[in-house]
């Protein structure tokens, strides 16, 4: 039987495409990826990305031809399952980058994955692995997934440049998600919120903790930030800190918004050699930053912050035949391109409308009516 | 009242003397007699005495009941189909010759009065206010019964009751059963053949039995008596009418989660010359029919049952040619609502398609009038005629077709009126009411307009397609070729599907709008004159003449396109846009700001009537010639792709850049204090409510002046803010009072579902209040609130589907459940339009996530009970799961208990076990069910079995047990070399370390392949170097003669193979030919089975054994004890010396022994006289004692004398004394 390829272009949204490619089982071809640029074809994380999905499913496809600008998906089953042996993640992009499409393709595996992540759980680029036990999974449960089994526990903690975090996730397998109806994006009650150093003196957390707080404390007085200071083998192999705040709201929203501070990658400072010893950013100005991006997140509306607007839109997409109602703030460009793939794959569009009052956008649409359809019955 | 009641005298009851109540009653009496004599009626006359009295005996029966209870409820179904129900199909099966077509007919003739020369296809009926039943005839084959039982609302079996059950009904029923069970109702037929009344009761009876254990207990089965005039008879029809029209249907499973369509008209529309120069190129077809199962959104795969997979070129939504009547008050249907549709059949008079609507009238029922005056005077009868029947006779003197004159009149058109915009005539020849508006035309305009009047009374509903030959016709000569009248055309394809809707109301929605207008624009300039055209009746008032300016006019150019999206009719207008327009589009489009939506998703190409792809055929264009292109044009190119490109290869990252750091410092907090429990709730509160005040009804323009207030933060009313939170609290239980409201109407629609007839909505307001109490005292039960959440989740679906407008909701929601499709098909097998049988319907089903793709299923099969033969692992079967129909190999398997997949060579006799093959996936779930042969003539039961899918996998991993055997070729002490287990070094080190064992027992191991040097001899003898020789070690050492063998279990490979049944590309009398079984191969080819000797029984001959003596060393012997000494000499055959010797006493000796002689003799008679003399004495005795016997008896017989004496005696004298 002729399988027919469903054909796209460019590295954009590359984990989008292979997560929406293996859930609606569509075979793809991607030409053109980084065609001009002067590294070409695929980066080391999503040639990691594919190996693992190839260990999450079975019997998936995936051939790369030779500049690694052109790629061929075939998705098999999504098996899950405990994998004994850890995935390496590399250190290109962080943890949070793998575990983004991992927890959605998890869902519907055949059996409940268990998987450990190595590589760089913090870092400035993606979101940190405290913001994603602490925001998405909390998400996720609102659309119905179990609670129990459902963990992400952070053996060791890595920064860029060289890593060597290491995280567990288990997922539990779910028959169907459940469609929401979430517009009350609430007042902000608490802020919560973890801070972490590798490598560099605890004093460091404290100083962040403290500026932070000098911003929250005029707004909100329940506000606790931890500490979670890492040394020895748990702390990787990179100096670094940084913090992750979270802001629960009364309706039960949380926002987020999270940094870390350490020494830039190799090949990004490959150009400009003289200043690869640069100082990191002070901590006081780290934890000022961060609060006010908070600050801006929870400004902005919506009930969850612009960096999971995409988690949210798919797993609405991934809902039963039922009507889902989000608000969210301003769209991200995330947000756009995810709602650009659903549409793509799921052939799902989703009613838009601005809200001038508050400056929100709302969204509504059907979802897909995903069924896991691997599980195993008896 | 109760004194007349009093006095009324009634007719005493008078007890039947004969007939069936006597019967009854008399069967019901002689029951209660036995009963009566068996003594266990008196049970029943006092039921408070078998009360429990027990506690441990009522809690257990309550938990019973309980139990019994729990057990009647299954999980509520989502029912999300929201709009009109599709007709129920109700399929008529059963064998050949047993009246299914006469009943259709006897049917169709008690709903519509018409008789029906031939059933062919689904027929559709409106069967009553709220329902339709599509009628179809079940085919006879088995192919077509699969096929019948996966579109089956309800399946009448017909059973001729003159002959008794048929194979085809249960073979029916099976297949149904397996496809999800729909209703079944049986109908008895031929039972006029029965004289005698007894018998045939007898007969019912056990075809009743039957029935219900099939079944279950207490199904309908229906008696048709007979015949009348070749008609069942009519009260018996509507009886079974009645029945139909009242049953109700639950969705099944698979059907509810995929869309399908029974095709009840088909048409091929390849081109004919086409099909002129290649007879058997590939074909384009198209299907109609009502849209069941779930919605069918755009991009759909399809799988036409007996065809293969298709995706749809495009899909319409048509109106509906047998719609419901209009919900009005009143009872019954009127004969006019008495709809039927069967285009195959050749009964529907209206045939709609995307562009035209055909009417069939039967010639002897039109009357032709003739053209001649003279006839027509004698027809009018020396009336006067009056103007409708001149237009009309007028009508028929044209003597060129509609096309020539519309040429003609275009030609006037351009030579005489340039000024006159193309639209303008469109929309002349469209619209009906041109009385007033062509004054100033001249006569030749007129005469094109009577023709503009005669098209559309002609087409009658048709008038879209003539205006869309009109518009293109315009289009063609107006010499715009170039690209942007391609696209504009495209955008008036939907609005052709528009058009029937409007058809469908009966009226059209546009004004006339020229006359006046046209003539002024006239006199402006063309421009100005295009967008007159374009604008629509409302905003037809002369606001955009009054404005010269261009820019202003662009502006209002805008608007109008924003209406567009809600008036459809402008689509038309837009039909062909001239060169100069293009820079007039490019501008609109660089200034206008498009929605949100749009900005996301792109142009919004709302062409949902044709599902194409699009996107790919411009990527291969944009490949195709891209190499040097100026970058404005490629601007361009991304500007209409809908700002997708220019970003193909950004950074996936979900993290948004941290944004200009905005400092949320002190004086600026006030902005973002509102979003915290700590700020002004009530400000806050506002905002929250403002947006639910949107989402609701969206009228910002109530709450517009409020912004000011969050903002401007100067002045802090607490007066008004209270106010607001008070409005804002008012709101919110207001909107709290609703939900409530809405849920208690939810309830008591849904419990006044229970019972049998639905509610109208006007009764159901009126149930609110009454059901309120009702609906709390269930409210503990965990069912109830299941089903009530899944139908508060399905009101919340239809409100947020009724806010959508129709285009968005198409989009989202695909088309609805229920609305009659048209669906085009390309690439069609000439096959398929050649052997098209209306008998056998046909399916197209939409295929669901993934089940395009191929692979393993396991499966959990048991063979039919019927089916005489157990299965063989890998003969081909025929199996039917979902919608498709395909051979395939499977492997049986079995589970051991670890866990252990193992094969099986055979089904088992009558248990479960797993089938593994490989074919089009389908959701776990799904009933198979299993056929080996297809033809029509074989006697037995066709079914062979019947399956569930468990799983699908990209690997099955069955196993089998392996014996490899192996003979050593060498032994050392405790290790051999074996041979001849392995054929390679390579198997071997796949199995190292794995058990092995000799015949006699000795267990051992694999270690490694063996040297060279030790192991292998031939080597070095200069021969080739032997592989596969192992080194083992064992417990013991092994001999020579040993045999090892090793056990293990190995991969069972399934064959990827499978072969979709093409039945319909074939002449439907012709048996499907596929993979033909093993046995079947041989059968026909005359070949032996192959026989493997040594796997024959033989005769078991087993030999003596002989066994040899036992030789105790000499050294040993000499140390034994004498008592261990072997001293079992054997017998000798020489004499010994001594028997051969004579033996001469010596004098002495012979003196003792003739002693010895003497003594013995002495010894010998003594002992002799002893015996006599016992002897002797011992007769004396006995004589002694038989005499002592003797007297003893005498004396006791006296004593016995004298006693008996006395007692009689004694007794005489007692009786005297009583006398």
């Amino acid at each position: 039987m002729k399988t027919e390829y469903k054909r796209l272009k460019g590295s954009q949204s590359f984990r989008q495409r292979l997560l929406l490619a293996t859930l609606s089982s569509t075979p793809i071809i991607i030409d053109d990826i980084r065609a001009d640029e002067t590294w070409p074809g695929l980066h080391n994380h999503e040639i990691s990305l594919l190996r693992l999905f190839e260990t999450v499913s079975d019997d998936c496809l995936v051939q790369i031809n030779e500049t690694g600008t052109k790629l061929k998906y075939k998705p098999g089953i999504i098996m899950g399952g405990t994998q004994h042996r850890p995935h390496d993640c590399g250190v290109s992009r962080s943890i949070a980058y793998f575990l983004e499409p991992l927890i959605l393709l998890g869902l519907f595996a055949k059996k409940p994955l268990t998987i450990t992540l190595k590589g760089i759980t913090n870092d400035f680029k993606d979101p940190s692995v405290d913001t994603f036990k602490s925001t998405a999974l909390p998400m996720l449960k609102r659309f119905g997934v179990p609670a129990e089994g459902l963990s992400l526990k952070i053996e060791s903690r890595g920064v860029p440049p060289n890593g060597g975090g290491e995280v567990v996730l288990s997922l539990p397998v779910v028959q169907s998600l459940s469609a929401v109806n979430w517009t009350e994006e609430g007042f902000v009650k608490k802020i919560r919120g973890i801070t972490f150093s590798t490598k560099v003196s605890a004093q460091f957390e404290n100083s962040m903790i403290r500026a932070a707080r000098g911003i929250f404390n005029p707004l909100l007085s329940d506000v606790h930030i931890f500490t979670d200071h890492r040394s020895g083998p748990q702390a990787g192999n990179s100096p670094g800190y940084g913090i992750s705040l979270v802001a629960e709201t009364t309706t039960g929203c949380l926002i987020s918004a999270d940094t870390a501070v350490s020494h830039a990658r190799h090949e990004e400072t490959a150009g400009l050699e003289d200043d690869s010893k640069k100082d990191l950013m002070p901590p006081e100005d780290v934890g000022c930053g961060i609060a006010n991006i908070l600050l801006g997140e929870i400004a902005q509306g919506g009930v969850v912050d612009s960096t999971h607007q995409g988690l949210l839109f798919l797993l609405c997409a991934l809902c039963p035949q039922d009507f889902s109602k989000i608000r969210v703030g301003k769209l991200s460009q995330h947000g756009i391109e995810t709602l650009r793939n659903i549409r793509d794959f799921l052939n799902l569009k989703f009613v838009i409308k601005p809200d001038p009052q508050t400056q929100s956008v709302l969204l509504k649409g059907m979802g897909y009516g995903m069924k896991n359809l691997s599980r195993k019955i008896s | 009242m109760a004194v007349n009641d009093a006095d009324q005298s009634n007719r005493p009851h008078r007890s039947r003397h004969s007939g069936a109540k006597k019967a009854k009653s008399d069967k019901k009496k002689k029951q209660q007699q036995r009963q009566n004599d068996d003594g266990g009626d008196e049970k029943r006359q006092n039921p408070k005495a078998f009360a429990f009295s027990s506690t441990n005996k009522a809690k257990r029966l309550q938990s019973r009941s309980v139990e019994k209870e729990q057990r009647r409820l299954h999980v509520p179904i989502v029912d999300r189909s929201y709009g009109e129900p599709p007709p129920y199909v109700v399929v008529v099966q059963g064998p050949p010759q047993v009246g299914k077509s006469l009943l259709i007919k006897s049917l169709v003739k008690h709903y519509t009065k018409h008789n029906l020369p031939d059933v062919r296809g689904p027929i559709t009926i409106v069967s009553g206010k709220q329902r339709r039943v599509q009628f179809v005839e079940c085919p006879n084959d088995i192919n077509g019964m699969i096929d019948a039982a996966k579109f089956a609302d309800l399946a009448l079996l017909l059973i001729d009751g003159s002959y008794g059950f048929e194979m085809e009904t249960f073979e029916f029923l099976n297949i149904l059963q397996t496809h999800g069970f729909p209703k079944v109702m049986g109908v008895l037929t031929h039972l006029d053949k029965f004289k005698d009344a007894k018998k045939l009761r007898k007969r019912k009876q056990e075809l009743k039995r039957r029935f219900w254990t099939e079944i279950y207990d207490g199904a309908k089965l229906f008696y048709l008596s007979g015949l009348i005039h070749g008609k069942y008879v009519k009260r018996e029809v509507h009886n079974l009418a009645r029945f139909i029209s009242v049953m109700k249907f639950h969705p099944l499973s698979w059907r509810t989660s995929h869309p399908y369509v029974l095709v009840d008209r088909f048409e091929d529309i390849t081109p004919p010359e086409k099909v002129h120069a290649n007879n058997k190129c590939d074909r384009k077809i198209t299907l109609y029919g009502y849209l069941r199962g779930c919605n069918l959104k755009k991009g759909n795969k399809v799988h036409i049952a007996g065809v293969g997979d298709y995706s749809l070129t495009a899909v319409t939504a048509l109106p509906d040619p047998c719609p419901l009547p209009s919900a009005a008050k009143k009872k019954g249907l009127r004969d006019k609502e008495k709809l039927f549709y069967a285009p195959m059949s050749g009964l529907g008079d209206l045939l709609y398609d995307k562009d035209a609507v055909y009417i069939n009238i039967n010639d002897h029922l039109v009357q032709f009038s003739k053209v001649d005056d003279e006839n027509s005077a004698m027809t009018s009868k020396g009336k006067d005629r009056d103007v409708g029947e001149v237009l009309v006779k007028s009508l028929q003197n044209t003597k060129y077709s509609i096309n020539e004159k519309l040429e003609n009149s275009f030609i006037n058109i351009f030579g005489q009126k340039p000024e006159m915009s193309s639209e303008a005539v469109a929309d002349a020849l469209a619209t009906h009411k041109d009385n007033k508006h062509d004054s100033e035309e001249d006569v030749s305009d007129r005469d094109q307009h009577g023709k503009a009047i005669e098209t559309g009374e002609d087409g009658d509903g048709s008038e879209s397609s003539d205006q869309d030959e009109a518009g293109a016709m315009m289009g063609e000569a107006s010499s715009s070729d170039d690209r942007d009248d391609d696209a504009t055309d495209m955008k008036a394809i939907p609005g052709d599907l528009k058009e029937h809707v409007e058809f469908k109301d009966g009226r059209r929605r546009r004004k006339a709008i020229f006359g006046n207008d046209v003539d002024q624009s006239d006199m402006m300039d063309s421009k100005e004159d295009n967008d007159a055209a374009s604008d629509d009746a409302a905003s037809s008032d002369s606001e955009s003449f009054k404005e010269d300016d261009d820019d202003d006019d662009d502006d209002d150019d805008d608007d109008d396109n924003d209406d567009d999206n809600e008036d459809d009719t402008d689509d038309d207008d837009m039909g062909n846009v001239s060169k100069w327009k293009e820079s007039l589009a490019e501008r609109t489009l660089s200034r206008k700001t498009p929605s949100l939506m749009q900005l996301v998703y792109g142009e919004s190409t709302v062409n949902m009537t044709s599902i194409n792809k699009q996107n790919d055929s411009s990527d291969d264009e944009e490949s195709d010639d891209d190499f040097f292109k100026p970058i404005e044009e490629v601007k361009k190119q991304s500007m209409k792709n809908g700002l997708n490109d220019g970003m193909v290869n950004t950074e996936d990252c979900s993290k948004c850049e941290p944004s200009v750091d905005q400092r949320w410092d002190k004086k600026d907090n006030e902005g973002i204090r509102n979003r915290f429990v700590t700020g002004n709730l009530a400000k806050a509160a506002l905002r929250n409510s403002l947006s639910n005040g949107n989402t609701e009804e969206e009228n910002d323009e109530v709450y517009g002046d409020f912004e000011d207030l969050e903002t401007g933060e100067k002045y802090d009313n607490y007066q008004t803010d209270d106010a607001v939170a008070t409005t804002v609290h008012k709101g919110d239980d207001a909107e709290a009072e609703q939900r409530r409201l809405k849920k208690l109407a939810l309830r008591a629609k849904f419990d006044s579902q229970y019972p049998f007839f639905p509610v109208t909505p006007e009764e159901d307001a009126g149930n609110d209040e009454k059901s309120k109490p009702h609906g709390q005292a269930n409210e503990s039960s965990y069912f109830d609130k299941l089903k009530e959440e899944i139908e508060l989740r399905k009101q919340m679906n239809i409100a947020e589907l009724n806010d959508l407008d129709e285009d968005t909701r198409l989009e989202i929601e695909g088309f609805r459940n229920g609305t009659y499709l048209r669906l085009e098909v390309h690439d069609v097998p000439c096959e398929m339009v050649e052997y098209f049988d209306p008998y056998h319907p046909i399916l197209v089903g939409g295929i669901g996530l993934g089940e395009e793709n191929v692979g393993y299923m396991q499966a959990k099969l048991k063979r039919h009970r019927f089916h005489k033969k157990v299965l063989k692992t890998r003969d081909p079967i025929i199996v039917s799961v979902g919608w498709r129909r395909y051979q395939t190999t499977p492997v049986y398997a079995t589970e051991d208990l670890n866990g252990r997949l193992r094969m099986l060579k055979y089904t088992p006799e009558h248990a479960h076990c797993f089938a593994f093959f490989w074919g089009p996936l389908a959701p776990p779930n799904t009933g198979i069910v299993a056929v080996q042969n297809l033809s029509n003539n074989q006697a037995t039961f066709r079914i062979t079995a019947t399956a569930v899918v468990l799983e699908y996998n990209h690997a099955a991993r069955i196993v089998k047990k392996i014996k490899l055997v192996g003979y050593p070729c060498k032994i050392f002490k405790k290790t051999a070399f074996i041979k001849d287990m392995f054929t390679s070094d390579l198997e071997v080190a796949r199995f190292e370390g794995a058990a092995i064992r000799t015949v006699s027992g000795i267990r051992g191991q694999v270690k490694k392949a063996a040297k060279e040097e030790i192991g292998n001899q031939p080597k070095r003898k200069g021969g080739q170097t032997k592989e596969g020789i192992a080194r083992c070690t064992f417990e013991d050492k092994i001999l020579m003669s040993d045999i090892v063998f090793l056990r293990a279990w190995t991969q069972v490979e399934v064959p990827d193979f499978y072969n979709p049944l093409t039945t319909a590309l074939q002449p439907r009398d012709k048996t499907w030919l596929g993979m033909r079984t093993v046995a079947e191969l041989r059968r026909e080819h005359n070949l032996p089975i192959p026989l493997n000797k040594d796997s024959l029984y033989k005769k078991v001959e087993r030999k003596r054994k002989k066994y040899n003596p036992l030789v105790i060393p000499k050294s040993l012997q000499e140390k034994l004890p004498f008592e261990s000494k072997p001293k079992n000499t054997p017998k000798r055959k020489r004499k010994s010396l001594d028997q051969k010797r004579a033996v001469v006493m010596e004098s002495a000796e012979r003196k003792i022994c003739r002693l010895y002689q003497h003594y013995r003799l002495i010894a010998n008679n003594s002992e002799k006289k002893r015996k006599i003399n016992a002897e002797k004495k011992r007769k004396e005795l006995e004589k002694e004692r038989a005499k002592d016997e003797l007297l003893t008896r005498k004396r006791q017989r006296e004593e016995r004398r004298v006693r008996y004496r006395a007692q009689d005696k004694q007794n005489k004298r007692m009786r005297r004394a009583e006398a």
